[in-house]
């Protein structure tokens, strides 16, 4: 009968008596559900409630009942002596309670999270002892990454072989597995079998924004770049010396011993040739992070500029120094000179294939596969800088400075008596330093010809040149010598001498300066405040942007797109021209994600100035698709931005097919930069690549009529980099990527990739 | 489980993201059951489950209690959310509404499901209410809410609710066979 005193109320005719006692009686049938579905859930809500709600408060509140059987894993672990958060997953019920063995794995540093450094290792704690070979041999990342996985005591650090692409979302899935017991004192009949995790961990995380690939690149004139600040490094004394890779990694040499991101290959004092005191060159992040050991019992690091390689010396007990080549994972590819004594200065690189080097005070040059002659040159500590296309050596020698060129051997270019400092650009343009009578005079050889372009103040002295990632300016350190000392400061000059401008923080001494590859840090060395001793630091640089224009246009892109991504309608409209407007009403197009989705985020892949009056450019943006906040799907629009008044307006768009995402390797920018009278395409991918499936068969440039114009195909595994070398005439062109390009797992770029190139110069 | 402790966990979970996992951990069932019941399809209810919650998280910190359980923001909720994916989906909405009346030569409710026990032709015939009799009726009979509860739920007066349940189950008693015919009594 009915006990519910509202039913009584409402259902008055006896009638409906048996309908409402079968109605009490019964419930619906369970729904369908997947038994995965709701820890998904959970783990997606609990790592966006992470991000966005307010610190972790005190566990005062634990004693509340919770709903039994989502909590009792982490409440048993907490019993067991663990400190469960949320954002951990229990994977592991161990063997006994008794034991208190119950393994969680922490992903709340990385799981998506959207601001992931890429040349960061990812880091993903256990909380207690794994089979660490099983959970290795279960990592798999995607896009395709190639990493080296080390341990840092219960701490899996995953780190990738190449800096991570930018704006990509990367996948981490693993399986763990508990570390078997030894023994079982109470009960030696017994050995629990080790315990698989019952689902694989799955960790997303977003990396950091690329720069906009800008259709006019920024100068780093020095009226145009801005510090920011300074990062130390590390502490004082953990690194010996420093200098870029060309992929904006750093190798630096280290005293033996210093702790890895992994204790696996953290190197022991007798694990080096010489022993202790003796120190290994290693490769780090720009953020400082070590990531692996190069070279044991090793000192003096140059990176090659291309080809993956870097010369280091190896000291051995016999008081010699070999110097040898390897790559960037620490593989001996060659030892190409052996000397007595310890060297003090580095090889430097003379192109991609040949060093040279100072051998007791004589200059030598070794070829990585020829040997090398040159005429006999006493350089003693005198200042070498080769040239990055090879051609050029700079030598300070006891007969007077003077650049050789090593195509013919013989022939040189004698520079101003005291020459010095040599810095060569990446244009090919030779800066260097003549003191004389308390100032410094600062030179440009540029064409066989030398010219005085700036001197230094009375009692200034300049030192440490270098160039500049685009040589339209050169950094280098000034020390003021008065009576209370001496003080070095950095200063920024055009590559003309115009315009000197200090850099750096105020009040700070500092010296070597060296820009990034990419421009955006300077790695320098200066006094710790804390300690008084001396310590490597990066400072932050930003070009400031030179077209005005474009940043105009691309904060338009940036107002249409985050109107869209919170379906604001209006506001979106607002950024379209009677054109644009028709063009999103046409229906193709669709300027507010549909039903049941969102536009979760987007980047834009490709910026060129179609036309200079009116400006016009041409966007290429990204745009993913989340379904229940969960990235599903992207597509590109091409979007064209036209000058009206003084606002930039949308004219014109279209869109490509949506694609799923996880799909193989894709396309994240594509940048257009003309060199002389020819382009050069560059096409950056998030996945690292068979080199041997990037070539002209599968990446061209077409013209109009479709037929393939492109000419030359080269390939940076290390940036994920390709590039084309193009003649082309202004007009209008497309970039075709096939579906001939594989990953390193042999996965194929999933649909072929079109894109508008515009040449309007 | 007493009204503090609810109350007092959606406190926490404004600055607490355990306590949030918490509330998901006590209403994910419901939410999920409510929402398939509406929907009819897992992935949909998957997708649904999802809104609701993450709009939950979202917008945690502007809950202020009104005198109802916080079920019933979420019910409001998983209601929105279903309503958004029929605004969606072109005309589903209305479809439902007027596949409400059973076609003529289709099945009747007694003839699809003839073969079935009576209790569960009961909620299969549920099912077959228009959407707004089809909430009321849900959430009264198979999630035990008190009717200003359900109400509050569906942002209509008690008095609507009322006439919404009385007119489903009035529904319910013309489309299902009386016992005693099915019992072939005379």
């Amino acid at each position: 009968m009915m006990n519910d005193p509202e039913l009584q109320e409402i259902f008055t005719d006896p009638a409906h008596q048996e309908v409402l006692d079968m109605l009490n009686a019964s419930r619906p049938a369970a729904p369908p559900l997947d038994p995965h579905f709701r820890s998904y859930l959970r783990a997606k809500l609990m790592t966006e409630a992470q991000r966005t709600l307010g610190p972790r408060a005190s566990r005062s509140w634990f004693p509340f009942r919770f709903t039994p059987n989502a909590l009792a894993p982490a409440m048993a672990a907490v019993a067991a002596g663990f400190i469960v958060v949320l954002g951990v997953e229990i994977y592991l019920h161990n063997q006994t309670s008794s034991t208190g063995s119950l393994v969680a794995v922490d992903t709340r540093q990385i799981n998506n999270k959207t601001d992931i450094a890429t040349v960061e290792p990812i880091k993903i704690p256990f909380s207690g002892p794994v089979d660490k070979a099983a959970v290795e041999a279960s990592v798999q990342i995607e896009p395709a990454t190639s990493v080296t996985k080390q341990w840092d005591g219960n701490t899996l650090v995953i780190v990738p072989d190449h800096p991570l692409a930018s704006n990509t979302t990367y996948t981490v899935t693993l399986k763990p597995k508990s570390a078997a017991p030894n023994t079982n004192p109470g009960n030696p009949t017994v050995t629990p079998k080790p315990t698989v995790a019952p689902t694989p961990v799955v960790v997303h995380f977003t990396t950091t924004p690329a720069p906009v690939t800008q259709a006019l690149p920024p100068s780093f004139k020095s009226s145009t770049v801005n510090w920011r600040h300074d990062d130390r490094l590390a502490s004082p004394s953990t690194i010996l010396n420093g200098s870029w890779t060309p992929a904006g990694q750093l190798l630096v040499t280290r005293p033996a011993g210093q702790p890895g991101p992994g204790t696996a290959t953290s190197p022991s004092p007798s694990a080096s040739p010489a022993g202790s005191g003796t120190t290994d060159v290693w490769l780090m992040t720009a953020k400082g992070t070590p990531l692996r050991d190069l070279a044991q019992g090793a000192t003096l690091p140059s990176a090659a500029p291309t080809g993956g390689l870097f010369a280091s010396w190896s000291l051995s007990w016999s008081n010699q120094a070999s110097l040898q080549i390897r790559d960037l994972y620490g593989n001996l590819v060659s030892t190409v000179a052996t000397v007595d004594g310890v060297p003090d200065r580095p090889a430097v690189w003379v192109g991609a294939d040949r060093v040279a080097y100072v051998d007791h005070g004589t200059l030598r040059i070794a070829g990585l596969h020829t040997p090398v002659s040159i005429k006999t040159t006493r350089v003693d500590h005198g200042s070498l800088a080769g040239s990055p296309d090879g051609q050029f050596l700079a030598a300070q020698s006891s007969d007077g400075s003077m650049v050789i060129d090593l195509a013919t051997g013989a022939s040189r270019t004698r520079l101003p008596q005291g020459a010095t400092g040599f810095a060569w650009s990446t244009k090919g343009d030779l800066a260097f330093l003549v003191p004389r009578d308390g100032v410094t005079d600062l030179y440009l050889l540029s064409d066989v010809r030398w010219v005085r372009i700036a001197s230094s103040s009375a009692g200034q002295t300049w030192s440490d040149l270098n160039w500049a990632p685009d040589a339209a300016s050169l950094l280098m350190a000034s020390t003021s010598t008065g009576s209370s000392g001496s003080t070095s400061s950095l200063l920024l000059i055009n590559r003309d001498g115009s315009n000197p401008t200090g850099f750096g923080a105020p009040q700070q001494a500092y010296v070597s300066p060296q820009w990034s590859p990419g421009g955006d840090l300077v790695l320098f060395v200066r006094r710790d405040d804390a300690t008084g001793a001396t310590a490597f630091w990066t400072a932050t640089a930003v070009p400031s942007a030179s077209d005005a224009a474009e940043q105009q246009a691309l904060a338009e892109v940036n107002a249409f797109m985050q109107a869209r991504m919170h379906g604001d309608r209006t506001a979106a409209q607002a950024e379209l021209d009677d054109a644009g407007r028709a063009a999103y009403q046409a229906g193709s197009l669709s300027l507010l994600s549909p039903a049941g989705t969102t536009f979760d985020r987007y980047y834009p892949v490709t910026v060129q100035l179609t036309a200079s009056n009116p400006t016009r450019f041409l966007v290429g943006i990204r745009i993913f698709v989340a379904k229940a906040g969960v990235e599903t799907s992207f597509f590109e629009e091409q979007l064209t931005l036209v000058q009206h008044d003084q606002k930039y307006l949308i004219d014109a768009a279209s869109a490509s097919a949506t694609m799923p995402v996880g799909h193989g390797p894709t396309v994240v920018s594509v940048q257009t930069t003309q060199t002389g009278s020819r382009e050069q395409v560059r096409v950056r991918f998030d996945a690292d690549l068979n080199p041997s499936t990037v070539s002209n068969d599968t990446i061209k440039v077409k013209d109009h009529q479709g037929n393939d114009v492109s000419e030359q195909v080269s390939f940076d595994a290390d940036n994920h980099l390709a590039t084309l070398n193009v003649g082309l005439r202004p007009g209008t062109y497309q970039l075709v990527v096939t579906t001939g390009i594989t990953d390193i797992n042999g996965v194929a770029v999933a649909q072929e990739y079109d894109a508008p190139l515009v040449i309007s110069r | 489980m007493p009204e503090f402790e609810d109350r007092e966990l959606v406190e926490l979970a404004k600055e607490n993201p355990e306590a949030f996992g918490a509330l998901y951990d006590r209403y994910f069932p419901q939410i999920y059951r409510f929402a398939y019941s509406r929907v009819r399809d897992q992935s949909l209810a998957e997708d649904v489950t999802s809104e609701v919650f993450f709009k939950a998280l979202k917008n945690i910190k502007r809950y202020t209690y009104s005198g109802h359980p916080f079920s019933s923001w979420l019910y409001q909720i998983t209601l929105n959310a279903v309503a958004d994916h029929y605004r969606g989906a072109a005309g589903k909405e209305v479809e439902l509404e007027e596949g409400a009346s059973v076609p003529s030569g289709e099945p009747t409710v007694v003839d699809e499901v003839v073969r079935r026990d009576r209790s569960r032709r009961v909620w299969a015939a549920i099912d077959q209410l228009p959407p707004q009799q089809r909430v009321a009726m849900v959430l009264k009979f198979a999630e035990d809410r008190k009717i200003e509860e359900i109400a509050h739920i569906m942002k209509k007066s008690s008095g609507a609710v009322k006439l919404l349940l009385h007119r489903g189950v009035e529904r319910l008693r013309r489309e299902l066979p009386p016992l005693e015919a099915e019992l072939g009594l005379p």
